[in-house]
């Protein structure tokens, strides 16, 4: 009885008392705020951690050469918790400290609702490393941009390359449709065969990333005529594992060509001695990128974080503030309208990780520079360079 | 012989105090708390609504429900087909039929028909589920939010598929989430004293002799199924609002376990446990997500380790089962008299058995 009497109260009390505990510390005025509402914890966190920490360190280098506009940016963090309705609190957390950019996570479904929260408080967010079209304009709003460039350039340029460097003429599509993200990647694909001559799509498929067994998709590829030159295999983790290892063990030997979110090299070793394996990277983390400067950072983030870049989705933190401090720089302002203004201005502007274009209709890239990884007898190396020949057009991936 | 006081004029205290508490809430966290603290607040307002709306069925019928979740699928999905830009939806929603491509409606036009169609839908599957009985049922409600999630997920056409859905207009507030709390409120407790949930409630805690006076089980089970699905339907909606953006992982596995956890550290034969429930896990998750982002003492901030909140949510509802295991309210509703808590008037199921057959 002692317990039902003082529950009500102490329900109201604590909600008070909570009610209270919040508010928003003031921040000085010779700093710029960047807010992180990213996720801290939950499945996201394996994402957003890295490419998080490769932001640190550019904010880190621009503190240390004397800051932006002479103040020192000052990154504050919310943990989103991997979770929708916490992601708009988090987005609301570091807007009510200043942020001046809000960095959501890399996933749009799981950045958007922070993102929308900064742009109805009109401020700039960044998508750490989404690929799909709608982490900018079309999904948040006018002052939403990403970092990475879009799924669809994947699949578009490995077919591309294949068809020009590896001679491919005959396709075959393999969807995992598991996220959009895999669907991108396909819709790239897609996009990109008519314009290759003589090249012929032989088969397309289906699976989700989590079913035990492909063995009826292995069945139809088997059943073709003639093994297909390559097999465009849009997927990722954890499935793509198990999809590559049952086409190898089936012994199709056809390249296969994937997405960026292979890449790594933590997964190899569950298929030994892979081969004829391409993915597309914007900087590799093999230590051996044609820009010695990418292999400078490596070992940086290695100093910092005490790894080695697990795969190339690190990089695109560091492209973030980059581009977005030199619109800063050159708006001499953090206004969102002059910093928009100043990035929307940006057409192929050199990063370390590739250049980057933002225009007044697509604020992600639509085209971009790719390495291209093949990993023989397990061992992944960058092979080539390649960059799409055309852009993939706006109207068409907003349409997919 | 005086005749005894109306089920209404017994019982309309608790709709009123719940009302009113929640009133009180509104206006602390309107008044006091910042942006992501008002937000908060609408989210546990939402979240009331449809452990409510779990409450007016797993309640009344004694019936575990791990399905309701869908219902809010349905209702927010609805939402967002009717508030959503035409521009918009012409580009990514192709598949939607003309009439609704080209509609575009207020929120408050939008929610209820959103509620209407989960209650329909919740009609439709209800007569063939609510024939069943116990874990059965259970399992069959199971098999609808795998169903729906499923076609949710796939349907790209229309629902967008596995990606997210956006442009549902962010009108939402404290005000607006109470009055759905209040709403939800209303209606499940209209329905409890209704001839057709007292009937149920009967068949509840005695069937055989519910069945003999006459009770159509069945029938019973299948109005506070789509009144409960009405009620979550209109949740879905506001949810919606709320995050403005919609995608079919939102109304799954994760959404039907918290709330059903709520309703059962709450008390899940109880209105007032139904809210108390979602009132008490609300304020925990708050109080442990601000541990985890560090308490300041002198200079130094202290803070548990993030992902700390969810284990501990964990840990505390085992403990509430275990010393509490009929709920925080243990099943009883608010009321004056012996306030905070009253006995409800019903007496144990067991001993009414055993006194009748005596």
């Amino acid at each position: 009885m002692r317990f039902d009497r003082i529950r009500f109260d102490r329900i109201l009390g604590i909600l008070a008392g909570a009610a209270t505990l919040w508010f928003a510390p003031a921040h000085a005025a010779d700093e710029i705020v960047v807010g992180f509402a990213t996720a801290a914890s939950g499945f996201m966190q394996a994402y957003d951690k890295p490419a998080q920490d490769a932001a640190l360190i550019r904010i880190d280098e621009i503190n240390k050469a004397g800051g932006l506009l002479g103040k020192k940016i000052k990154p504050v963090f919310a943990d989103t918790k991997t979770d929708q309705a916490e992601g708009a609190k988090a987005g609301l957390a570091v807007l009510d400290q200043g942020a001046e950019l809000v960095i959501v996570s890399c996933d749009y479904d799981f950045g958007a609702p922070a993102a929308l929260q900064a742009q109805a408080a009109g401020k700039v967010s960044f998508f750490l490393c989404a690929e799909s079209i709608k982490a900018g304009i079309p999904g948040v709003g006018p002052s939403s941009f990403s970092a990475s460039v879009l799924a669809a350039v994947q699949g578009a340029t490995m077919s591309e390359w294949a068809y020009n460097k590896k001679n491919a003429r005959t396709f075959y599509r393999l969807l995992d449709s598991w996220t959009v993200y895999n669907k991108g990647i396909c819709d790239g694909f897609d996009w990109q065969m008519p314009h290759l001559k003589d090249a012929k799509l032989v088969g397309s498929d289906t699976f989700k990333n989590d079913d035990a067994s492909i063995a009826s998709q292995i069945t139809r590829i088997k059943s073709l005529p003639k093994e297909p030159d390559a097999i465009m295999l849009c997927t990722m983790m954890p499935g793509a594992v198990s999809a590559i290892k049952q086409i190898r063990a089936a012994g199709i030997k056809s390249m296969i060509l994937n997405g960026s979110g292979v890449d790594g090299s933590y997964w190899l070793n569950a298929v030994p001695d892979l081969s004829n394996f391409y993915v597309p990277v914007q900087g590799s983390v093999y230590g051996d990128d044609p820009n010695p400067k990418v292999n400078e950072f490596n070992k940086k983030y290695k100093d910092v974080t005490g790894g080695d870049p697990s795969s190339q989705y690190v990089y695109p933190g560091y492209v973030l503030i980059d581009v977005w401090a030199k619109a800063v720089e050159r708006a001499k302002t953090t206004d969102a309208a002059g910093v928009v203004a100043e990035l929307e201005k940006m057409n192929n502007e050199p990063t370390l990780f590739g250049p980057r274009t933002f225009t007044k209709d697509l604020h992600h890239q639509n085209q971009g520079r790719y390495l291209i990884v093949d990993t023989e007898a397990g061992k992944p190396k960058v092979v080539d360079q390649w960059t799409i020949s055309e852009k993939i057009p706006v109207d068409y991936l907003v349409s997919k | 012989m005086s005749r005894p006081p109306s089920v209404i004029r017994q019982t309309i205290v608790t709709p009123i105090i719940l009302i009113v508490v929640l009133l009180a809430m509104a206006a602390l966290s309107y008044q006091f708390g910042s942006r992501a603290f008002n937000r908060t607040a609408i989210e546990m307002f939402i979240n009331i609504m449809v452990v409510v709306g779990l409450y007016a069925f797993v309640g009344n019928s004694g019936l575990l429900s791990f399905g309701h979740i869908s219902f809010m699928c349905l209702g927010a999905y609805m939402t967002a087909w009717l508030t959503i830009p035409p521009v918009m939806k012409s580009i990514t929603l192709k598949g939607l039929p003309a009439w609704l491509l080209h509609t575009q409606l207020p929120m408050w036009v939008a929610t209820p028909i959103s509620g209407v169609f989960a209650a329909l839908f919740a009609l439709i599957v209800g007569r063939i589920i609510m024939r069943l009985s116990g874990i059965a049922a259970s399992i069959a409600t199971f098999g609808l939010l795998g169903v729906v999630n499923n076609v949710y997920s796939n349907w790209d056409s229309v629902t967008g598929g596995q990606g997210s859905i956006v442009g549902i207009p962010p009108t939402m507030n404290v005000w607006i989430g109470w009055l759905g709390a209040a709403v939800a409120i209303v209606t499940a407790y209209l329905y409890s004293i209704s001839r057709s949930g007292l009937a149920l409630r009967a068949a509840r805690d005695e069937e055989v002799a519910a069945r003999a006076s006459g009770v159509d089980i069945v029938r019973e089970r299948l109005v506070a199924f789509v009144v409960s699905a009405f009620i979550i339907g209109l949740a879905g909606a506001f949810y919606a609002h709320f995050l403005s953006i919609v995608n079919p992982g939102s109304f799954y596995l994760r959404t039907t376990f918290i709330t059903l956890s709520m309703l059962v550290v709450g008390g899940m034969y109880s209105l007032s446990g139904a809210v108390a429930g979602v009132v008490a896990i609300s304020v925990l998750i708050e109080l442990f997500r601000d541990l985890e982002k560090g308490v300041s003492v002198g200079g130094l901030t202290v803070g548990l380790p993030n992902g700390a909140q969810e284990i501990a949510i964990g840990i505390i509802t085992i403990v509430i089962l275990i010393y509490l295991p009929s709920g925080l309210t243990r099943n009883r509703e608010f009321s004056w008299r012996n306030w905070p808590l009253q006995r409800r008037r019903l007496v144990p199921p067991v001993q009414t058995a055993l006194k009748e057959t005596n």
